[in-house]
């Protein structure tokens, strides 16, 4: 069974302390919600997660690894993946050169199996008649879609979706939605983090909530919906948003 | 078929390029050999320089620092050390498999100090009763390589963090700290006085069932046009391989790369040592052809030259990038015979540069990748657009056909 651990993590860049001790645990495959304001440390978080930068202190397991220390293709193929707030696919690769990153990263051999594997993934996301075509070819919605079947390709345990449905149309949206749905029955754990509270409702069975660096909330979405220190932090509410 | 185009095209062109030699007679044999071997040289450089820039992201510009890497190697090795029978007892030297490992003591380039040779007063004691042998040629050039590949590496480790100009920047220092100090070494290197190199083959070599002389220029022409095809292989190899498709994401987003499992640092680290130690191959087997090297061969424009001979070919095509260098060179060339329009006599040893600049602007303005690669896109990628549409509208949703599901209606 999946086990993330993060145990009192803090990150201080100079005088600013992004992450106040934040500790949490994801058990099996869980569709986790990860909400906030503007620098709440959702991306810091994020980044520590997957390597890219160092915590000031705490750590991270990822079953029994610890991860707070590697490198971020040492943690990709321990098993997390991730991606990025703003689309980061290969623009002058094609579509399936791009999904072979990740699946030869991780020890893969070229081949006929490859292929297959990748069209597959493909064909699931929908873009599978723009294979041969470079990445910038395809539109924003569609390069999301890429960076989700490149997690597909690399295969990880924990995946973090930052951002995932910003500026991406509905029939898209659908499109992404089927995917965490069908990744997440598969065994995979999953944490979304965005702003669309409609799909975050709808989507996740846990939320994390944090603010300025402190986990304020972690509990089922209607709990913490309710919580007041949530709705004063970051939802707001109803008498708020009639003002 | 359209798409092989490119592939039938290239092999026709070596095909060409390996007759022409035996097959060229013109009174003019000896200069036009030395074009195309000195543009062979320049097309292993822009090559490598293409598979390190190009395809990597890795915009080096010390490309011509490891070049003079693999030339010095080779020329200290040649001027320096011995291999003798007996030993000197005035030369630094070792038993060595037999024989004595002779290590001549630097001495500078003024003639007064000429007499400071130890080796030449150790053989004037001997009166020609023994002979020392000089290192081989080829293992000049093996050292040469070897030396790249260790420089390019211990810089691809320290440039690691460095990206875009800073990295630029760096590996442009590195070069002119190169170049500083082969001028401030006179003793060793004999600073701008330059360096002497024996001939490629300094017994002649016989080939095809003819001897030809140490300066003889089809010898060389076969050595260089062979050095360039065992790169290009190596990196063709290299471009197909998953070493070519992860060296392409460390360019297009290294942070991306690296958390999709791609060892960055790794990778980095040896697209530089390949293309470095290319660069040193190819300076060791320039410098044994021009027999003489200086530090004059680090000059920003020769770096400069590498870099415009992969634009105008193509910088992320390193066969593209090859054949721009040797089209750039017999152009280069060419461009010295002065015209006369009207009257008015147009003098092309002032005004080729010009001509030349001209066309690297151009290319950069209109033809962002290189004049040689859109061509060969044109072909290998024929027929991608008409694909994609025809599988598109093979799969339309709805009985009347709507958009397809990932594309927005209008």
């Amino acid at each position: 069974m999946i086990h993330l651990k993060v145990t009192n993590l803090h990150k201080r860049f100079g005088g600013n302390h992004v992450l106040n001790g934040v500790s949490f645990e994801i058990r099996g495959a869980e569709l986790i919600g990860l909400i906030g304001p503007n620098g709440a440390g959702k991306t810091t978080l994020t980044n520590i997660l997957d390597g890219a930068i160092k915590p000031t202190s705490g750590t991270v397991y990822l079953g029994e690894e610890r991860i707070d220390q590697l490198q971020p293709y040492e943690v990709a193929r321990a098993g997390l993946g991730r991606t990025f707030q703003v689309t980061r696919s290969f623009r002058r690769m094609t579509v399936l050169e791009n999904l072979y990153v990740p699946a030869l990263a991780m020890g893969g051999g070229f081949g006929a199996p490859l292929r297959d594997r990748a069209r597959e993934v493909l064909e699931f996301l929908t873009i599978d008649h723009l294979r041969n075509e470079y990445a910038q070819a395809l539109s924003g919605g569609q390069q999301k879609l890429l960076e989700l079947g490149r997690l597909l390709m690399l295969d990880p345990d924990v995946i973090i979706l930052d951002e995932p449905f910003a500026g991406v149309h509905p029939r898209l949206m659908e499109v992404i939605y089927a995917w965490i749905r069908r990744v997440n029955e598969a065994g995979k754990a999953i944490i979304i983090i965005s702003h669309q509270m409609d799909s975050i409702f709808s989507l996740s069975e846990r939320l994390l909530v944090l603010n300025f660096g402190d986990l304020i909330a972690d509990g089922h979405p209607e709990e913490v919906k309710n919580d007041p220190a949530v709705i004063e932090a970051y939802l707001g509410s109803d008498e708020e948003e009639e003002a | 078929m359209k798409r092989q185009i490119p592939n039938i095209a290239g092999v026709l062109l070596l095909i060409y390029l390996a007759a022409f030699p035996l097959t060229y007679d013109g009174a003019n044999y000896d200069y036009v050999m030395h074009i195309l071997i000195t543009g062979f040289f320049y097309a292993i450089l822009t090559a490598s320089w293409s598979m390190l820039a190009g395809y990597a992201g890795q915009f080096s510009f010390g490309h011509m620092g490891f070049m003079a890497i693999g030339a010095y190697t080779a020329g200290l090795l040649g001027h320096y050390f011995y291999l003798s029978p007996e030993a000197t007892g005035l030369c630094a030297e070792t038993p060595f498999f037999g024989q004595w490992l002779v290590v001549v003591n630097p001495i500078g380039v003024t003639s007064t100090t000429l007499t400071q040779d130890c080796l030449e007063q150790a053989l004037a004691a001997w009166d020609g009763r023994v002979q020392v042998t000089p290192m081989p040629v080829w293992l000049g050039i093996v050292l040469g390589a070897l030396m790249g590949a260790v420089a390019g590496f211990l810089v691809g480790v320290l440039v690691l963090r460095l990206r875009a100009a800073y990295l630029a920047l760096f590996t442009l220092g590195f070069s002119e700290i190169l170049k500083a100090t082969i001028s401030a070494e006179i003793n060793v290197t004999r600073g701008q006085a330059g360096l002497e190199m024996r001939p490629l083959f300094p017994d002649g070599i016989t080939l095809f069932g003819t001897h030809y002389a140490a300066t003889d220029k089809l010898p060389p022409y076969y050595a260089m046009f062979g050095l360039l095809l065992l790169c290009l292989v190596i990196l063709a190899w290299l471009a197909h391989s998953r070493f070519g498709l992860f060296v392409r994401a460390l360019r297009e987003d290294q942070d991306a790369a690296a958390a999709l499992g791609v060892n960055t640092v790794r990778y980095k680290v040896l697209v530089f040592t390949i293309t470095c130690a290319m660069a040193a191959a190819a300076g060791a087997v320039q410098g044994h052809y021009v027999q003489i090297i200086t530090p004059n061969m680090l000059f920003l424009l020769q770096m400069s030259l590498v870099v415009a001979m992969a634009v105008i070919g193509g910088i992320e095509n390193f066969v593209a990038a090859a054949i721009g260098a040797i089209f750039l060179q017999v152009m280069l060339e060419l461009l010295r015979n002065s015209f006369v329009i009207g009257g008015v006599e147009i003098d092309m040893s002032v005004w080729r540069l010009v001509f030349f600049g001209l066309l690297l602007m151009i290319t950069l303005r209109f033809f962002r990748n290189g004049l040689i690669v859109p061509v060969i896109a044109w072909f290998s990628r024929a027929g991608v657009a008409e694909e994609t549409v025809a599988i598109r509208a093979s799969t339309l949703t709805g009985p009347e056909g709507g958009p397809h599901r990932t594309e927005a209606p209008d």
